[in-house]
C-alpha cells in the first residue's frame, strides 16, 4: 500500500496555480481589470487637472477687469475636475467591486474544491490529520488566499501600471532625469524578491504555530472534564502558555523583517526624490533644465514612489497567500490511496458471495500487521461472526469490505470480483453498514434516515424505523421525522442514534451487510430493543457481524475466532463448542444472553 | 506614512464587523493589558510625532531649495538674503547642503517609523499573549455547567476568531490609524492657522466623508452579519464532512452533501458580494469627494481673488493661499481615506474585545472558597447528607439523597436513564454544587477544600474516553505527570492495555490521531483506564467505563478492576450484573432519589424496583450454576 504523503507543492508555484483558477472567472475578471486600467490610467491625469487648475487661477489672476471670463474659466475647471472625479469614481468601484465578486468565486471554487477533497480521502487520511487543521485550511487559508485576490493582485497589477505610466510620461519629459530614477527600479525588485523569500516561510510558520495552539485550544473544550477530573488546570495552562509565547516570538520574528522593510521601501523612494533635486537642480543651475520643466517632473515623480511604496504592503500579500495556497494544495493533491482503478467497472448487483484470500494488513502501511493472512468464504445469505478481544481485528475485517482501506497483502473478493477492481460508488452503494459510533448529520431525522436512498417515499422511511425501533422515540419528538438533529439541532441518545443507523441499512435493503451489534452506552431496556431490530435487520443477507451477543453466534451460518490478527478457530457454534476450547471458554463466560423473549 | 504592513488593509474590508456597544469600558480594559509595557506605548507615541513631524518639515525645505538657489531672481530665504550674484558652484553648493539635510530628515524619518512599529507590535503582541492565556485559563475555571448552556464549538470559534480580529488591528491598522490623525491635526492647524474662514468652507466636505464612512461601513456590517450566519453553515458542513467522513463514504452519498455544501457556500458568497458592493464604494466616494473638496477650494479661492471680496472679513485670498490650500486638501483627503477603510476593522476589534471580556466577566459557580484547605491524604469515606441538585431551569435533579461509605467500599449505582446516577457521581469531584445539603470527604465539606487537592486524590474514567493528540505514553502519563515510562507501562500492563498498546506502529510511542483516532473505542477505553490507574486515587468512579468494549475485555478490564479497586472506594455506574453483584452496597436510584439500597442479595430479597429490574434485565446474564 503506498501512502499519499505528497510533496510539499512549492510556493510560488502554488500562488500561480491559484491565480489560474481566475480561469474560470473570465467574465468578471476581464470586467475588473478593464476598470482598473482606466482608473488606474486616469490618476496619472491628476497632475493635469491640478494644473489646469493653477494656470487656470494664475491666468485668471492677471486677466484684468473681465471677471466673467475669468470666473467662467474657473468654473469651467472646476466642472472639470469634479467629471472626472465621478468618471474615476464610477471605474474604482467597479474595479474594487468586481475585483470582489471574482475572488469570492474564486474562494467558493476553492472550498468546494477542498470539500469534495476531503469526501474523497481514504480513511487513513485522516488517522494521520486533524479535524481542526483541515478546518483551518478550508477557511482561514481560503480567505488569505481570496485577500490576496481580491487586493493584492489588484494593487500589484495597478502598481505596475501607475509605475510603467509614469516612467514613460517621465521619459518624454527629461530623458536625463529619468535616467537618474532608474536604478531605484532593480533596487526595489532585489528587495521585493529578497523580503519575498524572508518572510513568506515566515507566514507559514505562523500559520502552523496558530494551528498548534487552536489544537490545545480545541482539545481542551472537548476533554474538559478529563482535564479537570485529573486537576491537570495548571499542566495545560503551562503549555498553552508555550504554544501562545512560541507563536508570539515568531509574530515578533516577522515584526523585525517588517520594521526593517517598511522604513527601507520607503528610503529608498525618498531618496529618489533627493537625487532627483540634487540633479535637477544642478540642471537648472546649469541652465538645461527650466524650472517649470522640473516641476513638472517632480510631479510624476510621485506616481513612481507610490507604488514602489506599495511594495511592502504586496510583499506581505504575497508572502502570506503563497503560504495559504501551498496548505490549500496540499489538501487537494493528497493522494487518496483508495480511487477507482482506471476502467474500473461497475460491480452488477450483488449476490453476496464475500471471500477473504489471505489478506494481511497493516496501518499505514508500517507497524506489525493487524490482520496476518486471513482468508474465509461467506455464501450469499450466511452470516459471519466475528468474535475476539478489543484489537484483534474485528473492525479491520469489517473495514477492508466496503474498501474504506486496501488489503496490504493478498484480496477481498465479493461475487468473485475484486473489490480495488470495481468501481467505488456501486460497490459501497450495495452494503449496508451499521457501525457502534454514529454520526448524524445536520437535517432532518428523515434526511437521516434516507441517507442512502434520499429519494425514498415517506412510507418507506417510516417502515424502516419501525422495523428498527425508532419510530416510537421518533413519533414522541416534537416535529416527528421533520425534527432537525445533528450539530445545530436537538441531540440524540446513543441509543436512538444506533437505531436511526439501522433504519438507515434497512431502507438500503442491502445484499451485504455489515454490522457491530455491540449496543454502547444505552440502557438495558433500549439494548433489548436493538437487538430485536438488528435481527430483522440481517434477515436474508449475507451480514458480517462484530458478535457480542449469544443470538447471533447461534444464528451464524461461520463464527471466525480472532486472535491478535488471525483466524485461531472456525466453524459453527456446534462445531466450534466440540473442538475449540477458546470458543467454548467465551461462549461460557462472556457472551451476552438474550433477555427479551 | 507607512502603507501596508503584515495583515495590513488587505484583511480589513473582510473581517466580520460588528458594532461595539461599550467602546470606552472595553478600551479601558485593553489598556490594562497594555499597561505592563506603557513604556513601550509611550515611546511608540513620541516616536510617531517626531516622525511626522520631520515628514511635515520635507515639503518647507524642498520649497526652501527651490526659493534660495533655483529660481534666478531668488532675494529671500529662511537664513537670510542670497547674493543675486552667486556662482553656479556657490548655489550648487548651498543646495547640496539642503540635500543632505534631506537626506538626514528621510533617514531619521525612516528609522523613527521603523521603531514605532516595532516597538507597537512588541507591545501588542505582548498584550495579545497574556490575553490568550488568560481566555484559556478562565475556560478551566468556568464550571461544566456554562458548557451545558454553551456549546464548545462557539466558545472556540469565538476565542480563535475575535483575538485574530484584535491581531489585525494592533499593529499595523492602530499605527496609520494614529499617524494619520496626526497629520490631519497638522494639516488643519496649518489651514486654521492661514484664515480661518477659508479654512471652515474647505473642510465643509469632512461631514460628508464621515457620513459616506458611516454609511457604508454601516451597511456593510449588515451585509457581513448574513454572510457570518452562512459561514457558520459552510464550516458546519465542513466540520461534518470531516467527523462523517465514514458514513458519507459507506453510503456513497459524496455527490448529494458535496451539492449541499455547495448551496451553503454559494448563500455565503452571495452574501459576501453584497457586502462587497458597499466596501467597494466606500474608498472611490471618498477620493471622489476629495476632488470636490479641491473644486470648493479654487472656487471659493478664486471668486474671493477675482471679486476682490475677502471672506467673511478676514484678508482676500491670495494665489499663494489657493496654490497652498490646493496642497493642504490634498494632503488631508489621503490619511481620512485610509482610517476610514481601518473604521470596520477597529470597530470589529473592539466588538471582538468586548465578547471576550464578556467571557473572562463570565462568573465561575465553582470556585475555591477563600479559606479552602488543601484536603490531606484522604482514607476514602464519602458521605452525601440530604443532597438536593438543580437544573437551571429549577427543576430539581436529585431530591434528598443520603448515603454513608466506608473507604474502600465499592458502590454500584443502578437506575434508569435520567434518574440522577451521574449527577450523584459529578459531585464527589465537585463538577457541580449541590443546591441543599451536603457532600464530604473524610468529614470534609468538598465545598471548603480546594478543588485540587480535591481532584487529585479522585480518579475517573468517563464513559466517552477523552485522548489527546499526543503518544499513547502521554496519554496514560497524564494521570501522573512525574510517572516514569516503567510506571505508565505498569498501569497500562494493569489495565490490559499493555498488548495491542505494543503492537501499535510505534508501541507506546505511536502519536494518536483527533481524540484516539486510530484506535477502537475499547482501546481508547483501556488507555483511560490505564490513565486513572497511574493517578493511583484514593477514590474511583467509573462511569460505565466498560460500555464499550466487548465482553473479553470487559472481564480483563474487570480483573484489572479487581487490583485497582482494592483498597480504595469506588462509585460504578454499571450496566453489567457481574459489576453489581461484587458490590459492597448497591444504591437503586429512581427518580433523583435512592429507592432502595443493600447488598445485591439483600435488594432481591426486598422483591422491589431492583428485583423488577433483575428480573427483566439480568437474569439471562447469570451463569447456570449461579442461579
Amino acid at each position: 500500500m503506498k501512502q499519499g504523503t505528497p510533496a510539499r507543492p512549492r510556493a510560488p508555484g502554488a500562488l500561480m496555480r491559484a491565480i489560474r483558477f481566475l480561469g474560470g472567472h473570465k467574465r468578471t475578471t476581464a470586467i475588473a481589470y478593464s476598470a482598473l486600467i482606466v482608473a488606474t490610467l486616469a490618476q496619472l491625469v491628476v497632475p493635469v487637472l491640478v494644473q489646469n487648475m493653477i494656470d487656470t487661477v494664475t491666468l485668471a489672476s492677471q486677466t484684468g477687469g473681465d471677471i466673467r471670463t475669468a470666473e467662467g474659466l474657473v468654473f469651467n475647471a472646476a466642472g472639470l475636475i469634479l467629471l472626472f472625479a465621478l468618471l474615476r469614481g464610477a471605474f474604482s468601484f467597479v474595479q474594487a467591486f468586481m475585483a470582489e465578486t471574482t475572488s469570492q468565486g474564486l474562494a467558493f471554487d476553492l472550498r468546494n474544491a477542498i470539500f469534495a477533497k476531503i469526501q474523497r480521502l481514504s480513511f487513513s487520511y485522516y488517522d494521520r490529520n486533524q479535524t481542526g487543521q483541515l478546518m483551518i485550511r478550508a477557511t482561514d487559508d481560503v480567505e488569505r488566499l481570496r485577500t490576496f485576490i481580491a487586493q493584492g493582485l489588484v494593487l500589484a497589477a495597478s502598481s505596475f501600471l501607475l509605475l510603467t505610466g509614469a516612467l514613460i510620461i517621465l521619459a518624454f519629459t527629461n530623458l536625463r532625469l529619468t535616467f537618474v530614477v532608474m536604478p531605484l527600479l532593480p533596487i526595489a525588485l532585489a528587495l521585493f524578491i529578497f523580503f519575498g523569500r524572508v518572510s513568506q516561510p515566515l507566514f507559514a510558520v505562523v500559520q502552523e504555530r496558530l494551528s498548534a495552539l487552536n489544537t490545545i485550544l480545541q482539545e481542551n473544550l472537548a476533554g474538559l472534564k478529563v482535564v479537570r477530573a485529573f486537576a491537570r488546570e495548571p499542566y495545560e495552562e503551562q503549555r498553552f502558555d508555550v504554544a501562545a509565547t512560541n507563536l508570539m516570538a515568531q509574530q515578533l520574528r516577522i515584526n523585525q523583517v517588517f520594521s526593517f522593510l517598511f522604513p527601507v521601501i520607503f528610503l529608498v523612494a525618498q531618496l529618489g526624490q533627493v537625487a532627483i533635486l540634487y540633479f535637477g537642480g544642478r540642471q537648472i543651475l546649469g541652465g538645461t533644465l527650466e524650472l517649470g520643466g522640473y516641476q513638472k517632473f517632480s510631479l510624476y515623480l510621485t506616481y513612481v514612489f507610490v507604488p514602489l511604496g506599495q511594495l511592502g504592503f504586496i510583499i506581505t500579500l504575497v508572502a502570506q497567500a503563497s503560504a495559504s495556497a501551498r496548505r490549500i494544495f496540499e489538501v487537494l493533491d493528497a493522494q487518496s490511496e483508495i480511487e477507482d482503478k482506471p476502467g474500473a467497472l461497475p460491480l452488477p448487483l450483488l449476490n453476496g458471495r464475500v471471500e477473504f484470500r489471505n489478506v494481511t494488513f497493516r496501518y499505514l502501511g508500517t507497524g506489525d500487521p493487524v490482520l496476518k493472512e486471513v482468508s474465509f468464504v461467506a455464501e450469499p445469505g450466511q452470516t459471519i461472526a466475528l468474535l475476539g478481544a478489543t484489537g484483534s481485528g474485528k473492525t479491520t475485517i469489517i473495514n477492508l469490505l466496503p474498501r474504506f482501506y486496501d488489503a496490504s497483502e493478498g484480496a477481498v473478493l465479493i461475487d468473485g470480483h475484486d473489490v480495488r477492481d470495481v468501481t467505488l460508488d456501486s460497490l459501497r452503494s450495495q452494503i449496508g453498514i451499521v457501525l457502534q459510533e454514529t454520526n448524524l448529520f445536520s437535517g432532518t431525522v428523515r434526511d437521516n434516515i434516507a441517507f442512502g436512498r434520499p429519494e425514498a417515499t415517506e412510507a418507506e422511511v417510516e417502515a424502516a424505523a419501525r422495523a428498527a425501533a425508532a419510530h416510537s422515540f421518533i413519533a414522541a419528538m416534537p416535529e416527528g421525522y421533520q425534527t432537525k438533529v445533528g450539530e445545530r439541532g436537538v441531540t440524540l441518545s446513543g441509543g436512538q442514534k444506533q437505531r436511526i443507523a439501522i433504519a438507515r441499512a434497512l431502507l438500503l435493503d442491502p445484499r451485504l451487510l455489515i454490522l457491530d451489534d455491540s449496543t454502547s452506552s444505552v440502557d438495558l431496556q433500549t439494548e433489548a430493543t436493538i437487538q430485536q431490530a438488528l435481527d430483522t435487520l440481517m434477515e436474508g443477507r449475507t451480514s458480517v457481524v462484530i458478535a457480542q451477543r449469544i443470538s447471533t453466534v447461534l444464528r451464524a451460518d461461520q463464527i471466525l475466532v480472532l486472535d491478535q490478527g488471525r483466524i485461531a478457530a472456525a466453524g459453527t457454534h456446534a462445531e466450534l463448542m466440540e473442538h475449540s476450547p477458546i470458543y467454548a471458554e467465551i461462549y461460557h463466560s462472556q457472551l451476552v444472553k438474550e433477555t427479551n423473549l | 506614512m507607512m502603507m501596508g504592513g503584515p495583515g495590513g488593509p488587505g484583511r480589513m474590508l473582510n473581517t466580520e464587523t460588528e458594532r461595539p456597544k461599550r467602546v470606552g469600558v472595553t478600551l479601558a480594559r485593553f489598556w490594562v493589558y497594555f499597561r505592563p509595557w506603557w513604556y513601550a506605548v509611550v515611546l511608540t507615541m513620541i516616536l510617531l510625532v517626531l516622525s511626522t513631524v520631520m515628514q511635515v518639515l520635507t515639503p518647507g525645505l524642498i520649497g526652501q531649495a527651490v526659493d534660495c538657489y533655483l529660481l534666478p531672481n531668488a532675494t529671500a530665504c529662511w537664513y537670510g538674503t542670497v547674493d543675486p550674484a552667486a556662482t553656479f558652484e556657490d548655489r550648487a553648493a548651498g543646495l547640496g547642503v539642503i540635500v543632505l539635510l534631506l537626506t538626514g530628515l528621510f533617514v531619521g524619518g525612516s528609522l523613527l517609523q521603523g521603531l514605532a512599529f516595532y516597538s507597537m507590535n512588541w507591545a501588542g503582541q505582548r498584550a495579545l499573549r497574556r490575553l490568550r492565556e488568560d481566555t484559556f485559563a478562565q475556560i478551566h475555571r468556568l464550571s461544566l455547567g456554562f458548557y451545558t448552556r454553551n456549546e464548545a464549538g462557539n466558545i472556540m470559534s469565538r476565542i480563535t476568531s475575535d483575538t485574530d480580529t484584535i491581531q489585525q488591528v494592533l499593529g499595523f491598522a492602530l499605527l496609520s490609524v494614529v499617524s494619520g490623525i496626526m497629520g490631519i491635526v497638522f494639516t488643519m492647524s496649518a489651514m486654521l492657522f492661514a484664515n480661518v474662514p477659508y479654512a471652515l468652507v474647505s473642510l465643509s466636505i469632512v461631514p460628508l466623508m464621515a457620513w459616506a464612512t458611516f454609511y457604508f461601513s454601516g451597511e456593510a456590517r449588515k451585509a457581513f452579519r448574513k454572510s457570518r450566519r452562512e459561514m457558520g453553515s459552510v464550516n458546519a458542513g465542513l466540520q461534518e464532512s470531516i467527523s462523517g467522513a465514514r458514513e458519507v463514504q459507506a453510503f456513497s452519498r459524496e455527490a448529494e452533501s458535496i451539492e449541499a455544501f455547495r448551496r451553503a457556500n454559494a448563500a455565503n458568497r452571495d452574501a459576501n458580494v453584497r457586502a462587497a458592493s458597499f466596501t467597494s464604494a466606500l474608498n472611490p466616494v471618498l477620493e471622489a469627494l476629495g476632488y470636490v473638496a479641491i473644486a470648493i477650494v479654487v472656487v471659493v479661492g478664486s471668486l474671493s481673488l477675482l471679486r476682490n471680496q475677502p471672506l467673511f472679513g478676514t484678508t482676500v485670498i491670495s494665489v499663494g493661499l489657493i496654490f497652498a490650500f490646493i496642497q493642504y486638501v490634498q494632503r488631508f483627503n489621503q490619511p481620512i481615506q485610509q482610517i476610514a477603510v481601518l473604521w470596520t476593522n477597529i470597530q470589529s476589534a473592539i466588538a471582538g474585545g468586548e465578547r471576550i471580556f464578556g467571557l473572562l466577566d463570565e462568573q465561575p459557580e465553582i470556585v475555591d472558597a477563600p479559606d479552602a484547605v488543601v484536603l490531606p491524604q484522604i482514607k476514602g469515606q464519602v458521605v452525601f447528607e440530604e443532597v438536593q441538585v438543580a437544573y437551571q431551569t429549577g427543576t430539581l435533579v436529585l431530591k434528598g439523597v443520603s448515603f454513608v461509605t466506608k473507604p474502600g467500599q465499592m458502590v454500584a449505582i443502578v437506575g434508569p436513564t435520567g434518574a440522577g446516577k451521574t449527577t450523584i457521581i459529578n459531585l464527589i469531584p465537585r463538577f457541580y454544587d449541590v443546591l441543599k445539603g451536603r457532600v464530604t470527604i473524610d468529614g470534609y465539606d468538598v465545598r471548603n477544600v480546594t478543588a485540587a487537592s480535591l481532584r487529585s486524590q479522585i480518579g475517573i474514567v468517563l464513559q466517552d474516553a477523552f485522548l489527546f493528540s499526543d503518544t499513547v505514553m502521554n496519554n496514560i502519563r497524564y494521570g501522573r505527570l512525574e510517572a516514569t515510562d516503567e510506571e505508565v507501562i505498569a498501569a497500562a500492563q494493569l489495565a490490559s492495555a499493555h498488548a495491542f498498546i505494543e503492537r501499535l506502529p510505534d508501541g507506546y510511542q505511536t502519536v494518536l490521531g483527533e481524540r484516539g483516532g486510530g484506535l477502537s473505542q475499547g482501546q481508547r477505553q483501556l488507555i483511560a483506564i490505564a490513565r486513572a490507574a497511574l493517578a493511583n486515587p484514593r477514590i474511583l468512579i467509573l462511569d460505565e467505563a466498560t460500555s464499550s468494549v466487548d465482553t473479553r475485555t470487559e472481564r480483563m478490564i474487570q480483573q484489572a478492576f479487581d487490583q485497582l479497586l482494592e483498597g480504595r472506594t469506588s462509585f460504578v455506574i454499571a450496566h453489567r450484573l457481574s459489576t453489581i453483584r461484587n458490590a459492597d452496597l448497591v444504591l437503586m436510584v429512581k427518580d433523583g432519589q435512592i429507592v432502595e439500597r443493600g447488598t445485591h442479595e439483600q435488594l432481591l430479597a426486598l422483591r422491589g424496583d431492583y428485583y423488577a429490574l433483575y428480573m427483566s434485565q439480568f437474569h439471562g446474564e447469570e451463569e447456570p450454576q449461579a442461579a
